[in-house]
């Protein structure tokens, strides 16, 4: 038997996939709500009062980087699904960097019967979708899909947040 | 018999996509892919599920040509850890495989059972690549084989969701088996939507480079 196969499989045991890289890590608390540091920073711009501001379901850390944060990408199958009464959700993705990544989100997330439209936008990085009128995807969901995907969140963002309202 | 049944499945896919690439050997759950490679020293074809986002398995088929050897195998591919940024996404891989390698010496058909474990890592964001591959093949009887490639890639610009995305490459491997070991290869790479085409020259040893990759 070759030395190098029981090297592999060592090697595969050993190492955990989807090693968690703290500073972009996202959480869960007990009552569903996530925290992230790091990983997706919001700039508090002239419209975005800090106090104020809610995000949806979520905490954030802020840090020295600054990011504004995405709101919906319009497509003629985002623009008619939000026509028809469905609710935008903005999704900060991390890694994604191809027309694979895309393929991937597009493929896992089309199948649920929540998402009336899809779309990933590689220049923002976000994933944008339109829920069906009347349906419901969690933010632990939607992390959920995502890691089946491949990827990793950062942020969330819905209905006026998601528009830039 | 299920090894002809695989490889007539597999050479008739190469067949039709005509070549192979090694991107994103894991893809999403219950996604399924199809690469191809076809480089100066073999014509290989791999169909692999994915299981779970970091677990692919695959049927693997591979003609090296300068030996006329038929290796076929089954190949899982584990991706061991993926680095996430907002620009930048990183990953590593181990793979491995066991199957059969057949071989004709002297007029008389020789089979052997093949043993391979490999490596793979690469970080990308959406305009520079760089990547390396290792992989360590024992033959039985016909021999053992270890081969690295690394890589280089510049995107000229950001392709949009859905666009072609053009790459340039350029590639360096070494194959310790071979007469020319270490050989060039600029390399052109082609992305849209599910599919990959990569097409390049081999300088050091001269021979073309035809890669593809398609996901379903």
């Amino acid at each position: 038997m070759n030395k190098t196969v029981p090297l592999f499989i060592a090697a595969a045991l050993a190492t955990s996939a989807f090693a968690d890289d703290d500073k972009q890590e996202m959480k869960h608390n007990g009552d569903g709500q996530m925290n992230h540091a790091h990983g997706a920073k919001h700039d508090h711009g002239a419209n975005h009062e800090h106090e104020s501001h809610e995000h949806h379901a979520m905490a954030h850390d802020h840090g020295d980087m600054a990011m504004i944060a995405a709101t919906i990408t319009h497509t003629n199958e985002i623009s008619a699904a939000l026509a028809n009464g469905g609710a935008p959700v903005v999704v900060d993705v991390l890694g994604v960097v191809c027309d694979f990544c895309a393929t991937a989100m597009n493929k896992v997330f089309s199948k649920r019967d929540e998402v009336a439209a899809i779309y990933v936008d590689l220049d923002k990085k976000t994933l944008n979708l339109v829920i069906n009128d009347g349906s419901d995807l969690s933010d632990k969901q939607i992390e959920k899909l995502a890691k089946q995907a491949g990827y990793r969140i950062a942020a969330i963002r819905r209905d006026n947040e998601a528009m830039g309202g | 018999m299920i090894n002809t049944i695989l490889r007539i499945a597999l050479v008739s896919m190469s067949l039709i996509a005509c070549a192979t690439a090694v991107a994103r050997p894991v893809s999403y759950a219950g996604g399924w892919t199809l690469i191809e490679t076809s480089n100066r020293a073999s014509s290989a074809g791999l169909l692999h599920y994915t299981m779970n986002y970091n677990l692919s398995v695959g049927a693997r088929y591979e003609w090296q040509r300068g030996s006329d050897t038929r290796v076929t195998a089954i190949q899982p591919t584990f991706l061991a850890k993926r680095w996430f940024g907002r620009d930048y996404q990183a990953n590593l891989y181990f793979s491995g495989g066991i199957g059969t390698a057949e071989r004709k010496i002297g007029g008389i058909e020789s089979s052997e059972t093949v043993k391979f474990v490999g490596v793979m890592a690469d970080w990308e964001t959406r305009s520079l690549f760089v990547s390396y591959e290792g992989r360590r093949m024992n033959l039985g009887q016909l021999g053992n084989q270890t081969m690295q490639a690394a890589r280089l890639g510049w995107a000229p610009y950001e392709g949009d969701t859905g666009a072609l995305h053009t790459w340039l490459m350029l590639e360096v491997d070494h194959r310790k088996h071979m007469d020319e070991r270490t050989s060039v290869t600029p390399l052109l790479r082609f992305f849209k939507g599910p599919a990959l085409l990569e097409v390049g020259y081999n300088l050091s040893d001269p021979s073309p480079l035809f890669n593809f990759t398609y996901r379903f």
